[in-house]
């Protein structure tokens, strides 16, 4: 399972639509969730309302929250996202197998094996979460913050079963060659998230939508800039549910 | 799926179950949380009080009920084997049909008291002890069946009168060597960077040892918490308030142990708790000396006596 969790505290305004850069990630099968960063004021209606677009468009969640929910927030909704799509798989085989839509139709006995498979394929499920950070100037105060959500995250990953990776990338780089930076290729070692923004330079730009068509690439290439080490990742979660509900 | 913003429903609304067709009366609203809204109810046509908790989200409430069954289960044949079967926790499972939508609903046992800092609060620290005992003895019956707790905290913790405990909340626990489900800052072992978030004993452990240093010293443990950076947090800070606060002396040994992870299980960890509190040590400390009757009674004895004894010599 595959998502991308985009931290901003903005509207993007460089290059392509983040919302059809979401759609196109969507359509690969990695989700994609916002965390909008705010400590005073607001976001501002734009930026708001385009990080909602952004995470319809991903198949994902969005909120918006201060730095100190932040951890919390970013672990809330890479659950939920991992439980999500789990459930879309299982309702899927649930209209095949039982001709019931959805998990609410059940009678609560069969509700409950159900729940038992998809607690298990949440908890068992091969899980990559890549991180994109907006560096832009405003996000500056904020990244002590997302460094710690982040080490926060990837504590709560290495309990499940399942091996879970993060990457992290942040956006723009510094050059113009480049509209997303790897700051960390996928591990699940909470050891290597030491000092990660350190050497970030900021800029005021914040080219959102081709950031997320670079990560995009990154989960099918295994890196930026090649087509290189094709990840395998097999589809998860299909085909179980038949095994236990009959 | 709803919010936490839906209204809650008025006392004397009639709950329905759509497959079991049980009713439900409600009385009040008795709390509400992240998971859900629980009232207090009463069976249509019978005395009794039940808390009922509606769920915001079917997959989540059923997960929970899943616990709680397993939990029965498991109980249920030991207590066969102990011929001591208690009223269940959880009694029914059911949807209740809205205007709009289908609102999945359990219902439990009603727990009558109050939440373990409250309890705390009001009737003194010198409770501590015995409610702590209480606490752990619940603890260690989940483990014993496999599951940790995960979300300890005071508020899942409900004391009723003459220190009874009951855990509250069953959406956080999870199967020992899975990772925790839910979790509250403070309590959680990888806040302080003590460990990880998979569920083992330890981990309650460690969020009971939290919970009780806050009802022995709340300044103190606010004071650990925000004394360092969140990559540089660690036990260290606890250890010394452990060590440093008479206020925790008494336990200071336990929560040690528990802080560092040293316990090999909570059976352990309980019976070092115990031999901790009836230490002559805090025995000694129990609160009110020698009540005045029972001194005036004595000396009366005494002259009783010296009066028998001359009495006794003089015959
Ligand atoms: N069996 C019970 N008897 C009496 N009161 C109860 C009972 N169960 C729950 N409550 C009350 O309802 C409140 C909310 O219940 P609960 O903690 O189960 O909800 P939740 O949505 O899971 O909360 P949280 O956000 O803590 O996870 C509790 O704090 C408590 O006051």
């Amino acid at each position: 399972m595959k998502q991308i969790l985009l931290i901003t505290d903005g509207c993007s305004n460089v290059g392509a639509s983040p919302i059809l850069a979401a759609a196109h990630a969507l359509q690969e099968g990695i989700t994609v969730n916002v965390a909008g960063v705010v400590d005073y004021g607001t976001i501002g209606e734009l930026g708001g309302l385009e990080i909602a677009e952004i995470a319809k468009a991903g198949g994902g969640i969005s909120r918006i929250v201060g730095t100190r929910q932040l951890a919390q927030t970013m672990q809330m909704m890479t659950r939920k996202t991992v439980v999500q799509t789990i459930q879309q798989a299982v309702n899927k085989e649930l209209k095949e197998i039982l001709g019931h839509d959805s998990l609410e139709e059940l009678p609560p006995s069969q509700r409950s094996k159900v729940v038992t498979v998809v607690d298990e394929l949440t908890e068992t499920t091969p899980l990559q979460v890549a991180l994109l950070i907006d560096a832009s100037a405003s996000m500056k105060p904020k990244l002590a913050a997302v460094e710690d959500a982040i080490r926060d995250l990837m504590l709560s990953l290495q309990a499940r079963m399942g091996t879970s990776e993060l990457a992290v990338f942040h956006y723009p780089s510094r050059g113009s060659s480049e509209d997303a930076v790897l700051d960390l290729n996928w591990t699940s070692d909470l050891s290597s998230l030491r000092s990660l923004f350190q050497r970030i330079q900021m800029k005021g730009a914040t080219p959102t939508g081709p950031a997320i068509l670079k990560v995009i690439d990154f989960f099918r290439y295994g890196t930026l800039d090649g087509h290189q080490s094709w990840r395998q990742n097999a589809e998860e979660g299909e085909g179980m549910l038949g095994d236990y509900v009959v | 799926m709803t919010t936490s913003s839906n209204p809650a429903y008025p006392a004397g609304t009639i709950i329905t179950g759509k497959w079991r067709k049980s009713r439900f009366v409600i009385r009040r609203v008795l709390g509400q949380g992240a998971n859900g809204i629980v009232y207090l109810v009463q069976k249509a046509g019978y005395r009794g009080l039940y808390a009922l908790k509606m769920g915001y989200d079917t997959l989540d409430l059923q997960s929970e009920i899943n616990v709680l069954t397993s939990l029965q289960s498991q109980r249920k044949s030991q207590d066969l084997l102990k011929e001591n079967v208690k009223s269940p926790f959880l009694l029914e499972v059911d949807d209740f049909k809205d205007r709009n939508k289908d609102i999945p609903f359990y219902v439990m046992r009603y727990i009558e008291g109050s939440a373990l800092h409250l309890f705390i609060r009001k009737r003194g620290s010198e409770w501590i002890g015995l409610t702590g005992l209480r606490l752990l003895e619940k603890l260690r019956g989940l483990h014993q069946m496999g599951f940790v707790f995960g979300d300890l905290k005071p508020e899942n913790v409900l004391v009723s009168e003459y220190g009874r405990v009951e855990l509250i909340d069953y959406g956080g626990v999870s199967t020992i060597g899975r990772s925790v489900k839910q979790f509250t800052e403070w309590y959680d072992r990888g806040y302080w960077n003590a460990g990880s978030r998979t569920g083992d004993e330890a981990y309650d452990l460690f969020a009971f040892a939290i919970l009780m240093i806050q009802l022995l010293d709340e300044q103190a443990l606010k004071e650990a918490a925000k004394q360092q950076l969140p990559q540089t947090r660690n036990t260290a800070e606890l250890l010394s308030l452990i060590q440093r606060k008479t206020s925790l002396k008494p336990y200071s040994s336990w929560l040690r142990k528990a802080v560092l992870g040293e316990f090999a299980n909570s059976q352990q960890a309980l019976m070092m708790w115990k031999e901790q509190i009836y230490a002559p040590a805090i025995v000694g400390k129990l609160p009110g000396k020698t009540p005045r009757w029972l001194k005036s009674a004595f000396a009366f004895s005494i002259v009783i006596l010296c009066f028998a004894v001359c009495l006794a010599f003089f015959l």
